[in-house]
């Protein structure tokens, strides 16, 4: 199955990816999280701490310097560049902005959306956190599942609705995640901007997100029983039937 | 491997033409301007929900009330800044109506239309008098592409530094989240990036990135740290990101609700201190007391 996360920039697209592949992990799958994001952050949602992953940010300049033989197959760039996180999630962080170039699939050939589309499933489950903003991804129907990260802020139901009406076009499930949800008017306002045919999960307001952004660490980690960490556990394994 | 292959932004080039001479990017003649009246030209950069769009259009409408003339662009696909500026963005691409095909399924600006008249032609007003150029809009439908109007603006903003008619105007960008236009050279129009960065790593790090591509492009960088509730914080940002903070804007429950709202900051709540402290940033840009270091 694969599943891409996505929504307007801040809404909360990685925490949502970095747990829900965690928990996933944690249930029995085996999990593949792609970080399809130009600016990759999703190792400090997975608890990989914030030099680790600015570390990967800088792994593909290996491919440069020639410490990192180019690949030629989506699976070689996986093998390749593929690196452990915790619980078992195996993270592969995929774009990179600039030298593109189409001949080669590990320098920029081929979008998110070809990678993901090219992954075999294999019994995996794949979580792709994608750049922000509507996102080709969604559009190319690659993606099994799309959950649609919004912020009960306008501009964040906006691009919502953008994507949610992308990911249906392409025939796509969807679910909504409702995130930072302060209380019923918050709930209430995505609701009028996304309407009734969505699916919607509601995450709450919680310092324990808030405070493993500051401290740099997966919020699965600081406190699994919080709130919103709860909520988006619960999502996961709602996701995807269990292991066998 | 042959260079023969090229991504889509050499393609552009061959619409733009030659390639401007290297120079020091965005840089306004500036031996000719009296004290203070020097026209600002920054592009707002930072990760996703850092409060670009907020500090830009509120930026820009400061700078309008003071009797700029100013120029606010907004090169995301999904436009916010028209929000944060109080007016409504288009429904359509305002440049898909400027471009003809041209060679290699690239566009090209129309014959007889240059940044100057694609301005006057393709933007529209917001309060206090700022025009605004947006890239334009993915239709809500989701299928519909930016490409030809996007191809468009990418020349009218390098045809910016050169256009006689606007060397007065104040210019403010607003970029996308995250560093692909930074890397791509979207905002040939200014000397300075500020880049907006929330006292957590992921915005930090981000920050970090950006301020690490602007240099490599001998663009100078400020770190503006935004929904600040400390010393603390503003210290968080310095370090993860490596340059001294040019402003800390507090965290304010203004900014919140007017995003709310989906109404411009500066209407809601004029003398919140959010406001206050963007006018601060203003100032300190205009008179020159704040202005770039040495990246680390």
């Amino acid at each position: 199955m694969k599943i891409a996360v996505a929504g307007k920039g801040g809404a909360g697209k990685t925490t949502v990816s970095g747990t829900v592949a965690r928990q996933l992990s944690r249930a029995g799958h085996s999990v593949l999280a792609l970080d399809a994001d130009t600016n990759p952050m999703l190792g400090i949602s997975l608890g990989m701490g914030p030099e680790e992953t600015y570390r990967l940010l800088t792994v593909r300049q290996g491919l440069d310097d020639g410490t990192i033989e180019h690949q030629h197959s989506v699976e070689g760039l996986v093998e390749a560049l593929g690196v452990d996180a915790p619980d078992g999630v195996r993270l592969v962080v995929g774009m990179r902005e600039s030298r593109v170039d189409p001949g080669c699939v590990c320098c920029g050939g081929m979008t998110p959306q070809q990678i993901l589309g090219e992954l075999e499933e294999g019994g995996r489950t794949v979580v792709c956190d994608m750049e922000a903003g509507v996102g080709a991804i969604v559009r190319a129907g690659k993606a099994d599942m799309v959950l649609v990260v919004v912020e009960p802020s306008v501009k964040s139901i906006d691009v919502g609705v953008r994507v949610v009406a992308s990911a249906i076009a392409a025939e796509a499930e969807v679910i909504v995640v409702a995130n930072r949800v302060r209380g019923e008017a918050d709930l209430e306002a995505i609701r009028a901007g996304l309407g009734d045919d969505c699916e919607i999960t509601v995450v709450p307001e919680d310092p324990t997100i808030a405070q493993a952004d500051v401290e740099g660490r997966a919020p699965i980690d600081i406190d699994p029983g919080a709130p919103g960490v709860h909520a988006l556990s619960s999502l996961a394994e709602r996701l995807v039937p269990a292991a066998a | 491997m042959a260079v023969a292959a090229k991504g889509p932004y050499p393609k552009f080039w061959a619409t733009v033409g030659s390639r401007p001479a290297r120079r020091r990017p965005g840089v306004v003649d500036d031996c000719e301007w009296s004290p203070g009246e020097r026209p600002l030209r920054v592009v707002v950069v930072g990760k996703g929900g850092a409060g670009k769009s907020v500090v830009a259009g509120t930026m820009a409408r400061i700078l309008a009330r003071r009797g700029r003339r100013v120029l606010a662009l907004d090169t995301d696909p999904v436009p916010g800044l028209a929000l944060s500026l109080g007016t409504t963005a288009r429904s359509t691409p305002p440049l898909e109506a400027a471009v003809d095909p041209a060679e290699g399924g690239c566009w090209r600006l129309k014959e007889g239309i240059g940044p100057v008249r694609a301005v006057q032609r393709f933007s529209t007003l917001a309060p206090d008098g700022v025009h605004v150029l947006e890239v334009g809009d993915h239709p809500v439908s989701g299928v519909g592409s930016v490409t030809p109007a996007a191809q468009a603006f990418y020349q009218v903003i390098h045809g910016l530094p050169e256009a006689k008619a606007l060397r007065a105007w104040t210019m403010i960008g607003d970029h996308p989240a995250g560093p692909r236009q930074t890397t791509h050279d979207w905002a040939p129009y200014a000397d300075t990036l500020l880049v907006v960065a929330e006292p957590n790593w992921k915005s930090a790090l981000t920050a970090r990135r950006l301020i690490e591509l602007a240099s490599a492009r001998g663009a100078a960088a400020l770190p503006v740290a935004t929904k600040v509730t400390s010393q603390g914080d503003s210290d968080r940002v310095a370090q993860i990101s490596g340059l001294p903070v040019a402003a800390a804007i507090p965290a304010d429950e203004a900014v919140l609700e007017s995003d709310r709202q989906g109404v411009a900051l500066i209407d809601h709540a004029p003398s919140c201190p959010a406001v206050r402290a963007i006018e601060d940033l203003v100032d300190g840009l205009v008179d020159g007391t704040i202005r770039p270091v040495a990246s680390r």
